[in-house]
């Protein structure tokens, strides 16, 4: 009798925070399909007097949000097969292979994520305009192909794990290095791949900075630095901002719900050293 | 074995490796060198850098001292980090803790709480500066009815509430809001470690009869101190990287009263709004440096309070 009162003041706790954490989506959700007079008159009312779904289509006329979305395809696209292929490749090397100056190497590799971005940042710009990138998507997508520390870590740990029975039959058999790496390591490797190509598209979809930085040309933004353009000039439009910002949300929200597992997977990774 | 093939087997690594080569020279060793030069000269881009000795660094050591521009942008990240890295802490375990209840729904209850991290920043920028709108938003809604005047938040000239007005929340409040609402990776992180803590040692203080406090006191915290430091720094890191909620909430100018204008928006104004990339790159370095010199102090109290796993280091 005690013990079931006891667990039901825990559910009431989980669903009272939980109802607090999805009250500002829930409120975003409902300020998407309120009519704009509604908004400015009656700002506090929960609940739209009518569902007004035309905000969507009106906020799609008022941004260039197709335009905005091909962008934010190429450039995720882009940086996702640049991630997987430059990491995969690099954590190879460094998992796989016994070389000479490998633990310096890698030692130097973990050094850089140390380094805030803000040191790099103005000279990364100024060799980018001279190799004629400024206001280019490429400047956005190809560093992605020079491979990232904290993935090349990640894949490294899960390359780690694979024996090395593996390797050395295909060896055996002829395999070429590359083989090896191309034919045996990466099929083995799914799960730690997909969890860095997830991740990446996340940062890629997110990414303000970049394109504030390198993007000049409006029709070249994508949908994150795209969707900023409208905050000021639209300021007392809300439904259509908030129409923006829930289309701009939802494939984040789908992904996490289809790919829940390598996404927890790959965050938790980070804390375990 | 030919003579060939065992050539290209010692080449082989640096081949499997050459795009992070390639990344570390054109993107850290070059940009490393090359901002340490620029940050003493005065370079606007536009006409080559014209060395200035060290101009830069005592204008910063000056701005520090009189709490302008670069001194004002440090002490807003230090107040920052100082609020919301503790208390997303806080936040962070006590969700992982529920989380780890064994309740029915516990999935759906995961779930809940981690979707907010998954709201673009951009998108969830948007959302908190209109929900913390000082007429229209619904948390001013919520406020209003509990006292007569009601926060500015990002508008106003108040920076953060203080003792006098304990009411009076801005811009540096609405930030902290936001971060602890995106708390979710940091408790996923805290979840994951106290799964891996070792069950019978809560069989055994069951044994001796201790209480839920004692148990989390005495078991919980002291095994999760190492993921709780890592994650620590991890946070500081993050609010000195802070910059797409700044740059949006202020519509890229850290106003009112440089109230939001944290170190990264400091210094991208500076290069790319002033053109000054000497001062920008100086102050870059002066960060590093202060960065650097926060982690290494933070290692060495680590000593006191981080358990790893029985030896204390």
């Amino acid at each position: 009798m005690t013990k079931r009162r006891f667990m039901s003041w825990r559910v009431a706790l989980l669903i009272t925070v939980s109802v607090l954490m999805m009250l500002p989506l829930v409120l975003m959700l409902l300020a998407s399909v309120k009519p704009a007079e509604q908004l400015t008159s009656d700002p506090y009312s929960l609940l739209p007097i009518r569902i007004q779904l035309s905000n969507y289509q009106e906020s799609l006329e008022t941004i260039p949000y197709v335009k905005y979305l091909a962008n934010s395809i190429v450039i995720c696209v882009g940086s996702v097969v640049g991630t997987v292929i430059s990491c995969s490749l690099v954590a190879y090397g460094f998992a796989r292979m016994q070389w000479r100056g490998r633990n310096l190497m890698f030692a130097v590799m973990i050094g850089t994520m140390l380094l805030p971005w803000h040191v790099t940042m103005i000279p990364r710009f100024v060799l980018f305009s001279e190799l004629g990138l400024y206001n280019h998507l490429a400047a956005i997508v190809l560093p992605t192909f020079l491979g990232d520390a904290f993935y090349i870590f990640l894949l490294r740990q899960f390359f780690l794990s694979i024996p090395e029975e593996i390797s050395e039959a295909a060896r055996l058999d002829g395999l070429s290095e590359f083989g090896i790496y191309w034919r045996m390591i990466l099929p083995l490797s799914k799960p730690a791949l997909v969890t860095v190509a997830m991740f990446q598209l996340v940062v890629s979809w997110n990414d303000f900075s970049s394109p504030l930085l390198y993007l000049s040309d409006q029709n070249k933004f994508p949908l994150a630095y795209g969707l900023e353009q409208f905050v000021s000039s639209y300021a007392d439009q809300t439904h259509l901002l908030m129409a923006a910002s829930v289309l701009f949300t939802l494939p984040m929200v789908l992904l996490f719900f289809v790919a829940q597992k390598s996404f927890t997977s790959g965050i938790t990774v980070t804390g375990s050293k | 074995m030919s003579v060939r093939s065992g050539k290209l087997h010692r080449f082989a690594p640096w081949l499997f490796i050459s795009p992070w080569l390639l990344g570390l020279l054109g993107l850290f060793a070059y940009p490393f060198v090359a901002s340490l030069i620029w940050s003493f000269t005065e370079y606007d881009l536009l006409t080559a850098p014209r060395y200035v000795g060290t101009d830069n660094y005592q204008r910063v050591a000056d701005e520090i001292l009189r709490g302008e521009g670069f001194g004002k942008a440090l002490w807003n990240t230090f107040y920052y980090a100082a609020v919301s890295v503790p208390l997303s802490t806080i936040l962070a375990i006590l969700l992982a803790v529920m989380l780890n209840w064994k309740v029915r729904g516990q999935a759906v209850f995961r779930t809940l709480f981690y979707l907010p991290s998954m709201v673009p920043m951009v998108a969830s920028s948007i959302l908190w500066l209109w929900l913390l709108d000082p007429r229209d938003g619904m948390v001013n809604g919520v406020l209003a009815m509990f006292y007569d005047v009601p926060p500015l938040w990002f508008q106003g000239m108040q920076e953060a509430f203080s003792l006098e007005s304990p009411f009076q929340f801005g811009s540096k409040d609405g930030l902290t809001l936001m971060s602890l609402w995106g708390v979710g990776n940091f408790m996923l992180i805290y979840l994951a470690a106290i799964g891996d803590v070792d069950q019978s040692l809560y069989q055994a203080a069951d044994l001796e009869g201790a209480g839920i406090w004692q148990k989390f006191r005495h078991i919980t915290l002291p095994m999760l101190s190492p993921i709780i430091f890592f994650n620590i720094i991890l946070g500081i890191i993050q609010s000195v990287q802070a910059f797409t909620q700044i740059y949006i909430v202020s519509e890229g100018t850290g106003q009112p009263a440089e109230s939001s204008l944290l170190i990264s928006l400091q210094l991208f104004l500076s290069a790319f709004r002033d053109l000054e990339m000497g001062y920008a790159s100086a102050i870059a370095w002066v960060l590093f440096v202060i960065l650097a010199l926060a982690t290494w102090g933070l290692f060495r109290t680590s000593r006191n309070w981080v358990h790893y796993r029985g030896v204390r280091m």
